[in-house]
This record gives C-alpha cells, structure tokens and sequence, in this order.
C-alpha cells in the first residue's frame, strides 16, 4: 500500500496534464499532417506538406528570425535590469517598501491590459510618451505603425511586464548572500562593482539559470497578448513571432493543418532549448 | 415502502416539469458580434419577439468580434453545439456556404408564403446572392463613407459645401488642413482611415474595378487575384503620396476606434470609415462642438463610375437542429428583417435599414432631412452602379486576402517598397491564398 501512495497523490495532477496537455499535443501532431478544411468538412491526409510549405515560406521564416531576435534581447534585457534594480532595492532606505510594491505592480496587470495601456501612452497624437517624447527632444515618433520603433515599443512592454516577477526571485536570493563573504570582500578591498559581479551575481545563478528558462517560454508563448494589442504583427508582418503567426493561421485564417505543424515546431524548438540550456547550464551554474 | 413511493413521486414531479417546460418554450441560441451599446439593443430588440412570441425564448449572446465568433462557431459545429442562429460577417459568406453548416435562406424564403424578399433592396441582395440562390438573411449592412469637419474646413478657408470628389481634391485640402509646428511635426492631419483592406475594396469597387478574376467570384470560383491594375496602383499611389507628405495619419490594423478618436478630437480633419458609424459621429461632434460634414468616397478625376461594396453582416440559420428549433429560429430570422425592426436598427446605429419598405417609412417620417448624414449614406447607395464590381468579391480566403494586402500597404507607407512592388506583392500573396484554398 506504502508503495502505491505516492502514485495516489500525482493522479489528479495526472489527470489534468494527460486531458489538457498530452491529448491535445497528441491531436495537433495528428492534424500537423493533414490539410484541414473549415467547420469539420473534412481532412485530407497531406504527410509533411504542411512542414515543408513552412520552411519555404518566407513569413514563416521571417516570423522565426524574429522571434529569436525578440527573445534574445527581451531576456537578456529584463536579467539584467531586475538583478541590478534588486540590488538596490535590498538597501535599508526609507520607502522601498513602497519601490517594491509600485514596482511589483505590473505583474500582477494581464498582458492584454498591459498593451492596451501601453498602446495608448504610446499613440502619436494623444499619448504621454509621445508627448514627453515632442517636449523634449521635438520628435514625433509614431511607436507602433513604424519601423523599428515597433519593436521597440513590443521589447519595453514585455520587459515591463516580466521585470517584477525576476525581481522578487533576485530579491529573496540576494538577501541570502551571506553577508560576512560580502563584509570580509570590503574588508580585502573589493569595490561596490566587483563584490556585485565577482560575489553576489555567481552566487545567485542558480535563480538566474531558473528565471532564463521561465522567461524564454514567457516571452516565447505569452507575447501573443502584447502582440495582438499593440500592433498586430505589423507594420506588414514587422512584429509577427511565431506565436502570433500560428495564431493568424489557426484563428483568422481557418487553417489548423497549417496551425498545427506549427504548434509542433514551436514544442519541438522549446524541447531542443531546454536540453541544450540543461546541459549547458549545469556546468556554469554555481550550486551552494 | 413509504421511502419508495416518496421517491418515485418526485422522480414523477422532476419528469413532469421538464416536460412541461419543454413543451412550453422553444429555446433558440443567438450568437452575434455586435459590441458596445448595441448588445443591449439586440437584447431589446429579442425581448421584444419574445413578447409576441411566448413560446420561444430566445438567448442572445454577444460572441466578440466578427472573426471570434467565426471560430467559436467552427469548433461549436464539430462538437455539435452549434447555436441555432448566427451573424456572419460579408467576408465569411464563401467559407461559410463551403462549410455546408446552414440552413440556405432561400429555402426558407420559398416554404413561407407570408414571407415577400421583393421588399428587400437589391443592393444588399445582390452581395448575399452566390449563384443566385440567398445562404443568409441581411442583417446590419454598411458601407464606406467619408465624414468631414466643417469648422476646420472653414478655418482652413476651404468651403465646407464642397467637400473633396476626387483623387487630386482630396490630396489638396489634406495639404491646406494640415498644420505642422516650426519642428515639421504634425499637429493636425488633413485625413484618416484605419488601416483596413476593406477601404481598398470600397476604393476599387468606386473605380469599378474587380479584385478577383471569373466577374470577382460571381460567375465561377476565383482562381487568382487580378487587382494590380491601374485603377489598383491609383489607390496605392494616393494612400503613399499622403502619408508620405504628412497629410494622413495612419494607425495600425483594423483600429476603428483609434482613427474615429482621431477625428473626434479634431486632430484630422476627415475621415474615412463605416457608415455605421453616424449614430457616433453625430453624437460626437455635438460634444465636442464642431459641425460635421459627410460625403461620398472619392475616386479618381478620370475613372469609371462604379459603385460601394456592402459590408457588414448577415444572419445564419444553423442546419441540423430539430424541426421545431429551426422553425422557431426562423420566425425570429423573419422578425428581425421586419421594417420596424431595420428601421429601429438602423436609427440606434447608423447600419442601413436593408428593406425598401423602411427607407420609404424614415423617408415619410421626414427622417432624412433631419438626419442629413443618413441621407448621405444610403444615396452613395441607391447612386452605385449595380454590376460584379460593386455587388462584392466572394472568396473563400478572404480573411488571408485581407491580410495579404494590409501587410504589403504597411510595407509601403514604411518605405520598403514602391506603390508598384507593393501593389504586385499583394496580388501575388492574394492568388497564393485563393489557390491554396481552392485546392489548385
């Protein structure tokens, strides 16, 4: 019976990912392989024409290019930012309660309500960017119909949006820094950028390692929202990733053969990411 | 013993209820995507059927935007809980015939005597006719139109009785509407549409130009694009040339809402967009105290007088339900295309009423000359020239069609390519979708 009920205890989680997750992965790897028609009128079996159409299609490889470019900088972007605000928002000052809270705030607004708030500040016409942007530096900038300032524009809502939660996790680790390696390094004459890079930042990797992986599948699968509120793929496919191109397909187009192989792409690409990072990041990561 | 009989008593009550109460309403699901004010007004437009109707009820529910309720529908019918009636919307008509899920109209329409389709005007029939035989019921119908604000005209020391015609016209007062401070930075534009492949079609269709070959669809399945023509390249041109000059604002995709507040808060000076939109537009001018101005689309000085496409959409009755659903959905079909009802619809929205009944109605009532801007709307209408061109393109793929151009306008008005790589490139993507739809 002691045996069995561990296994007890995972069935209902089981359950859940088996009927909401496996099954449905299961049925796009079926359709992947056929032509669908709209409303149930049929299937035609098609074997790899949907992949192969894919990667001869120019948007679909535009879409990929860009996702990787969007990726790479957003990431890259918010780790850093968060660790060095983190750094400072562990300081004993006056009022960081009230910095954490303010700042924690943007996580806790859903990512479709965050591009439409940014769409708006950001309109050419009536938005405060914009206008802070006209009285300053005299320039009108039209942020999301425009290249590259679309991208731009995408790049700082997610890293606005994704900041806080890498924030709270750099918070909670930095304060378990031990603080005589910290006072024995000032002591030795370690200045405020070596203790920050040399000691506290090896020593948090491990939640860096974590917050990497977490924040490639946040900005891979969940731009979509930002995405399609603020600039619809545009201007002309400029800002289509690849879940946004899946979702054209799929949703707009009625074409779920083609949605399909795509959503198999995107499983495949996040398999392959997370064993090379593993792999890869188990070496450099600094376990206490 | 006394525990048996309790229960078979209520087993019995249960039984007797539920037959009661099936016996008593028919319940029909109406799926529709009409947003803001107007869910309320559909709601009240049901309550008032179900009145005269006691032994229907009807659950009316608002399913998100036109393309949203096309998907819900596409997985409702392979799961079989499809709602008995649905508004589709212009573009779907083709996938929606091809997808077989409806109860033809026309079929309808013959097995009820009562039921008189002459009183409907010609121009919206003409659109939902494929193969002349009618698929759906015209609901809300709506064309592209241009409003203008007359106080800016006036300040600008244009005549506001004169609003742009042509091509050139529209390109000149956008200019002398412009005013841009000492930096070269726009603070007012002289015109505004969003950007929307449906105002390419109104602009061709006013060419009298065709988008697709076989009479746009109309005789045969359309087997390619053929809208990189003159009449093609003239829109291409005249949307570049403004927003390259800074006399147009452009937004991004489909953002209605965006370029209606641009014109509302004055920031340009002419707008083009849905005729739906006069309930609004006078509204707002009211409050933000300006006199409007409304007038036909423009089209080049040199072109063939062509006509506007309907827009809009239509009502579906869903094939597959039992006889008395069907009949039932029917009757609230028949409802709703009554004149009080267009005529009720179409004062609390700006859609046209889409019976000739309603217009001669409004037109006694004296409605027209208190609402000049309706006027307008429903003349560009009456005035079109009824062919192929103007009755619309029916394509399978249309939401990809649409897609295709907007994305090469963008790449356009960006500087990527030339009105004529742009124009080439969208006909291209545009026959590549039809072809893969069509299975060519």
């Amino acid at each position: 019976m002691k045996k069995w009920t561990p296994y007890f205890l995972l069935v209902p989680t089981f359950i859940i990912i088996v009927l909401f997750i496996y099954i449905p992965a299961g049925f796009s790897l079926r359709t992947s392989l056929y032509r669908v028609l709209p409303f149930g009128r049929g299937m035609q079996f098609i074997a790899f024409r949907n992949f192969i159409r894919l990667f001869s299609d120019v948007d679909y490889i535009y879409s990929v290019k860009f996702t990787i470019v969007y990726v790479v900088i957003t990431v890259s972007i918010t780790i850093l930012l968060s660790f060095l605000i983190a750094t400072q928002l562990i300081k004993k000052v006056p009022g960081v309660r009230l910095f954490r809270t303010l700042i924690f705030a943007p996580y806790a607004v859903s990512p479709a309500i965050a591009g439409a708030l940014w769409t708006f500040m950001l309109n050419p016409v009536v938005g405060h960017i914009s206008y802070f942007f006209q009285r300053t530096f005299g320039i009108q900038v039209e942020w999301l119909t425009s290249k590259p300032h679309a991208f731009y524009a995408i790049v700082f809502a997610s890293v606005w949006k994704i900041l806080p939660f890498d924030m709270i996790f750099y918070i909670a680790s930095i304060q378990n820094v031990p603080g005589e390696m910290l006072e024995s390094a000032k002591i030795e004459g370690a200045g405020v950028m070596q203790r920050t890079w040399k000691i506290i930042f090896p020593l948090v990797s491990p939640i860096t390692f974590y917050l990497v992986i977490m924040n490639i599948v946040v900005t891979m699968f969940s731009s979509f929202a930002i995405i399609d509120v603020m600039t619809k793929g545009g201007p002309g496919q400029f800002t289509t990733n690849m879940i946004y191109r899946m979702y054209l397909d799929g949703f707009y187009f009625q074409k779920q053969g083609v949605a399909s192989a795509q959503s198999i792409i995107l499983i495949a690409v996040m398999i392959v990411v997370t064993l090379i990072y593993f792999k890869f990041g188990e070496r450099h990561v600094h376990y206490q | 013993m006394k525990r048996i009989i309790f229960i078979t008593l209520l087993i019995m009550l249960l039984l007797t209820s539920s037959l009661a109460f099936a016996a008593d309403k028919v319940e029909v699901q109406f799926w529709h995507a009409m947003g803001g004010w107007r869910i309320e007004l559909l709601q009240e437009m049901a309550n008032d059927f179900m009145a005269l109707h006691p032994d229907i009820n009807v659950d009316v529910q608002y399913t998100g935007s036109y393309g949203d309720t096309i998907n819900k529908l596409n997985v409702a019918i392979q799961s079989n809980v499809a709602p008995h009636i649905v508004q589709g919307y212009d573009i779907a008509t083709q996938m929606l015939i091809d997808g077989e899920i409806a109860v033809p109209m026309q079929d309808l329409i013959d097995a009820d005597p009562e039921f008189d389709i002459g009183t409907f005007m010609p121009q919206v029939l003409n659109y939902y006719r494929v193969n002349g035989k009618l698929y759906c019921m015209p609901f809300n119908s709506s064309n592209a139109v241009m409003f203008y604000n007359r106080t800016l005209f006036e300040k600008a020391g244009l005549d506001p009785n004169k609003p742009p015609k042509t091509y050139k016209e529209l390109y000149e007062y956008s200019k002398m509407l412009t005013t841009k401070d000492d930096k070269g930075n726009v603070e007012q534009a002289g015109v505004c549409w969003n950007l929307h492949c449906w105002f390419f079609e109104e602009f061709m269709a006013k060419q009298n130009a065709a988008l697709v070959d076989n009479n746009n669809g109309r005789t045969g399945r359309p087997t390619k694009a053929i809208f990189n023509s003159d009449a093609g390249l003239k829109v291409f041109n005249m949307w570049n040339d403004l927003s390259k000059d800074g006399y147009m604002i452009n937004t991004k995709v489909h953002d209605w809402t965006g370029s209606r507040n641009l014109f509302i808060s004055q920031k340009v000076a002419m707008l083009i967009t849905s005729t739906s939109d006069v309930a609004l537009m006078v509204k707002s001018a009211e409050e933000n105290d300006f006199e409007l101005g409304s007038a036909f689309m423009p089209i080049p000085a040199d072109a063939e007088t062509g006509g506007v496409v309907i827009g809009g959409g239509s009502l579906w009755i869903v094939a597959g339900k039992p006889e008395e659903e069907t009949k039932a959905a029917w009757e609230f079909v028949k409802f709703m295309a009554e004149s009080a009802q267009q005529i009720k619809w179409h004062t609390g929205t700006g859609y046209f009423p889409v019976r000739k009944d309603a217009v001669e109605d409004l037109l006694a009532k004296g409605y027209y000359s208190e609402s000049p801007h309706n006027l307008t709307t429903i003349m560009q209408l009456l005035l079109s020239t009824q062919n192929y061109n103007s009755n619309g393109a029916i394509i399978g793929a249309f939401a990809e069609v649409r897609n295709a151009v907007e994305s090469n306008v963008q790449k356009m008005l960006n500087g990527d390519m030339t009105p004529e790589e742009a124009l080439a490139a969208a006909e291209k993507d545009c026959t590549d979708a039809i072809r893969e739809y069509e299975g060519l």
